[in-house]
């Protein structure tokens, strides 16, 4: 890349500033809706103004591929030391015109794009007005543009090696879809054994034993993966393709230091304990059972007794238990507790079994079959809005208000899925936040479930929220796929460039911008009294620019006196 | 932020309550529970005081810890002392309720390191306005204390003072008390943890029932409230829409010599002396342009919002801002009232929240709805067009 030193900030007067400004006519969309001969002959008159050399051009389509080739050329010929594209929205084509200017000696970072598509003709009928409000518009633009510095990327060495914490399926998971030759991953599990509540839920699932077991095997077999059981995570510093990681043995409280490229938390979830609702009230001596501890019991023995030895002859399936205490439906209970329904009647095919729930959830493929068979079994399904039990004494109202008493012999609860009691302690070792339910909050539900605000960190399987044995795989491999992706072992990690810096000379250290960084990227020089921006960790959120009193913080490329002359211009 | 199950100790009265402190401080010192205290001490001019950080217990005989008027805001001086790191000495500072509180303020803003620190306050009757003191020091020193007999201020004083709701405060480590009772007698009250140890460190008999002076502080208060009401109605009518406003700081002569004297003010330079604050000329031409004209140098009202959007949720209502207006724009008044709304809507009071988090730098379950229903407009798909 050229140097162009002389050039920075558009300030120095020696060297003059030669601006080229394109519109894109964008079809009809924006040719249609304004005067563009009369914006491209008001903006070259700017010239004397703005004390640079202009060349304003239109084209048809400047993101089609002969549009690309004219800019690239445009650019080339005219040895532009600014661009300016009124276009569409920075979100159509920002990087498209930016990789433009990577194809030339220009550095993108002195290139801007104007939006007059969304923000001008799609927005004004009147075509006056449309043809005015785009010529303040690139004129805001120009006089940005001007005042833009350039912007290198610095590209970071990165380590490819994962660590996993959880030794559950999804972290089994993640761990067997990511060791490899070149990449080593670090599982970590907190007891002193692999599978999780996965393990404790296999009865239910025919096969499912089977494939955790083999997922264990070949875990604990793999050359690739270091195994620590007993261990939790003391310390974590640092940022995608750079972590450095303290793990603490819980026998011998001995450390081990890792590095990793990335982490992927897999502490999956705990079960609702139904005696903190006051609405179920049972001893140990009472035949009220968990789904967990129904399973074992089913898992172990092949079939559900009673404590006499006696099978039961009517049992209760009582669904969303603590749903309402949590204010989520955790998804997967239904599903179990109509196969479970279905060994009821297995074991003995007169035995009464109702079922209580308050909706249905039913989201897998063979859900509504297993319905329709327990219905052709002849469960009873009751949908209540209010529901309560001493011991096998079930008090429910129905949904039409209708209230209801029986008892049973056997009564099995089905509790809500709850976040792990370490969650919190977790999230704060690794800066990621959590959501209302006390989950670790993703990126975003659809767009990116797995990844988190800290850049490197990946939630998987039900630490995310409640979710079944598939889907956490499905999220495991899904935080793998991005891990392998960008942590290509030999190769650089390109951070984002438009950081945020201190201005040391200006920061009084109160803090302010400390407290409002979500990606823990500032810190505390005590011995200065100052805080420090971690380049590399930095989103360029802005965040702390906004909160900095006396503006000791700048983001690169939205500096005050960018932002200042483009407003001030669009408004002249 | 009174409780009734508080108890103090009853120190031994010398001629006046400022007396009865330095003894208090002297034995301190003997007993080597403190290093160093910070007191005023009148300049040699004679017109004014300046705070000294002294470790030699003869000094304290020139000391005023009981001061008619206030050059320089205490917390300032803390400031200076601290802003590096606490220290390893101990430290007593006695100072003016609003004085602590500023430096409470500034604690949480990592400017004033308070662990090796003793905060005390003492009833403060108001103080006298730094001109009128510097103009006339011995009138000054007795209307200063024609105030303390009557435990309130009288026109010599600051404006703030006359509805100042925290003149006496629970929440130094120790504190002075002795308006409104009836004999004449100063009653030393722990309020912090850190302050109780010191107290009963020193021997101090922590046993007397607070209930009568309680009684009395309350009752001055009760009129400081109702002036209160009265002076932000007035100011309320003053700032009534943004000609109000220009016209209460029409005459600022931009020294920002308010800013200066803040306390809470703390950036090593402020935004509006900054070069981003600096406009281009031909953006300033074109704002002429515009509005026929403009006020030069520009930013004079900016200066004062900026500074309020900045300061108001720390504002301590200390009135140094109007001490320090050399052109008698009644700043603090403004402040105050701003600072009153302001720290009204996050259920803060600047200086009295001691373990509450700055408003700013939280972020409360309770914002969330509102947060929430943005994020998900947000989040609506966003139609792509090529």
């Amino acid at each position: 890349m050229k140097d162009f030193e002389m050039r920075e900030s558009g300030q120095d007067k020696k060297l003059r500033a030669k601006v080229g400004v394109y519109v894109c006519e964008c079809g009809p969309n924006i040719a249609g809706k304004v005067d563009l001969d009369k914006i491209l002959a008001d903006l070259s008159e700017l010239d004397d103004y703005q004390d640079v050399e202009l060349v304003v051009k239109k084209y048809g389509f400047l993101c089609s591929g002969p549009g690309k080739e004219f800019l690239e050329e445009e650019i080339k010929s005219n040895g532009f030391t600014h661009l300016v594209v009124g276009a569409c929205s920075p979100r159509d084509h920002d990087s498209t015109f930016m990789s433009i200017c990577e194809k030339t000696d220009l550095n993108p970072y002195l290139y801007r794009i104007i939006n007059i598509r969304e923000h001008c003709t799609w927005v004004i009928d009147d075509k006056e007005k449309a043809t005015e409000k785009a010529f303040s518009y690139i004129r805001g633009g120009i006089a940005r543009v001007l005042r833009q510095s350039e912007l290198f990327e610095k590209p970071l060495d990165i380590n490819p090696d994962v660590l996993v914490i959880g030794g559950g399926i999804s972290g089994m998971e993640a761990a067997l879809s990511l060791s490899g030759e070149d990449r080593r991953v670090f599982l970590v599990e907190k007891t002193d054994r692999l599978g999780g509540v996965s393990i404790d839920l296999s009865g239910l699932l025919p096969g499912q034993g089977e494939v955790v077991k083999k997922k264990m095997e070949s875990v604990t077999e793999d050359k690739n993966i270091r195994l620590f059981l007993n261990t939790r995570v003391e310390t974590v510093i640092g940022f995608l393709g750079n972590f450095e990681i303290e793990l603490v043995s819980k026998e011998n409280a001995e450390t081990t230091e890792i590095m990793a490229g990335a982490i992927v938390v897999a502490t999956g979830s705990e079960l609702f304990e139904p005696a903190n609702s006051d609405n179920y009230s049972y001893s140990e001596s009472d035949e009220v059972y968990t789904s967990i501890s129904i399973e074992k019991m089913f898992s172990g023995e092949g079939e559900a007794k009673l404590r006499s030895g006696m099978k039961p002859s009517s049992v209760a399936l009582i669904h969303c238990v603590g749903r309402e205490e949590k204010n989520y439906c955790s998804g997967i209970c239904c599903s179990y507790m109509m196969k479970l329904a279905g060994f009821f009647k297995n074991q003995s095919p007169d035995i009464q079994v109702t079922e209580f729930y308050r909706d249905l959830c039913l989201p897998q493929k063979d859900d509504q079959e297993r319905y329709n068979e327990a219905e052709a079994d002849g469960v009873t399904f009751i949908r209540i809005k209010d529901i309560s039990t001493k011991g096998t004494d079930v008090s429910f109202e129905k949904m039409n208000g209708e209230k209801g008493e029986q008892s049973f012999d056997m009564v099995v609860l089905a509790p809500a899925m709850e976040p792990s009691a370490d969650t919190e302690e977790l999230a704060d070792l690794l800066t990621v936040p959590l959501d209302e339910s006390g989950f670790f909050q993703e990126v975003h539900k659809m767009t990116n479930p797995v990844g988190t605000s800290t850049d490197g960190v990946f939630i998987v399987g039900t630490a995310h929220g409640p979710k079944g044995v598939s889907d956490s795989m499905q999220f495991a491999r899904a935080s793998a796929g991005q891990i392998l992706t960008r942590l290509i072992p030999g190769e650089k990690l390109i951070p984002e460039v438009k950081v945020t810096e201190i201005l040391e000379a200006y920061c009084t250290g109160c803090g302010n911008c400390l407290d409002v960084c979500v990606y823990g990227a500032i810190y505390s020089d005590d011995s200065r009294g100052i805080s420090v921006v971690n380049e590399a960790v930095c989103r360029g959120c802005g965040n702390c620019f906004g909160s900095c009193p006396s503006g000791a913080l700048r983001t690169k490329h939205f500096t005050n006196t960018q932002l200042y002359r483009e407003v001030d211009e669009a408004l002249r | 932020m009174t409780d009734t199950e508080r108890k103090g100790a009853v120190l031994p009265v010398a001629k006046e309550p400022g007396d009865t402190v330095l003894d208090f401080l002297r034995m301190a010192m003997t007993k080597e529970a403190a290093d160093a205290v910070i007191l005023p001490m009148k300049v040699p001019s004679g017109d004014s005081y300046a705070w000294i950080l002294m470790n030699d217990i003869s000094l304290l005989d020139d000391a005023v810890p009981i001061v008619p008027t206030m050059p320089v805001q205490g917390a300032k001086a803390l400031r200076s002392l601290t802003r590096k790191g606490p220290g390893n000495l101990k430290v007593i500072a006695v100072m003016r309720p609003c004085e602590i509180r500023a430096a409470m303020e500034l604690s949480k803003l990592g400017q004033v390191h308070s662990e090796n620190l003793i905060l005390a306050t003492y009833d403060c009757p108001g103080a006298v306005q730094l001109q009128k003191y510097v103009d006339d020091p011995a009138g000054g020193d007795e209307r200063f204390s024609g105030m303390l007999k009557k435990g309130n201020p009288d026109d010599s004083a600051k404006s703030v003072c006359h509805y100042c709701e925290n003149f006496s405060i629970f929440d130094s480590d120790i504190h002075f008390g002795y308006l409104g009772l009836s004999e004449k007698e100063v009653l030393l009250v722990p309020g912090s943890g850190k302050g109780t140890e010191f107290l009963e460190e020193l021997g101090l008999d922590l046993k007397k029932d607070l209930s009568s002076w309680e009684k009395g502080i309350e009752e001055i208060r009760a009129d400081r409230v109702k002036t209160r009401k009265n002076s932000f109605e007035e100011t309320e009518i003053q700032l009534r829409d943004i000609d109000g406003l220009l016209s209460v700081f029409a005459n600022c002569i931009g020294c920002h010599n308010c800013q200066s004297a803040c306390p809470i003010c703390y950036c090593r330079l402020c935004y509006f002396d900054s070069e981003t604050a600096e406009q281009d000329p031909d953006a300033l031409i074109t704002a002429a342009e515009k509005r026929g004209g403009i006020s030069l140098p520009v930013d004079r009202i900016m200066f004062h919002t900026g500074r309020m959007a900045h300061m108001s949720l720390s504002c301590v209502s200390c009135g140094q801002c109007s001490d320090a207006c050399p052109v008698s724009i009644p700043v603090a008044d403004v402040f105050s009232y701003v600072a009153d709304q302001t720290q009204n809507t996050f259920e803060y009071i600047a200086g009295l929240n001691d373990g509450d988090p700055l408003p700013l730098r939280q972020f409360r379950k309770a914002e969330l709805p509102g947060v929430h229903e943005l994020v998900k407009d947000a989040d609506a798909e966003v139609p792509s067009h090529e």
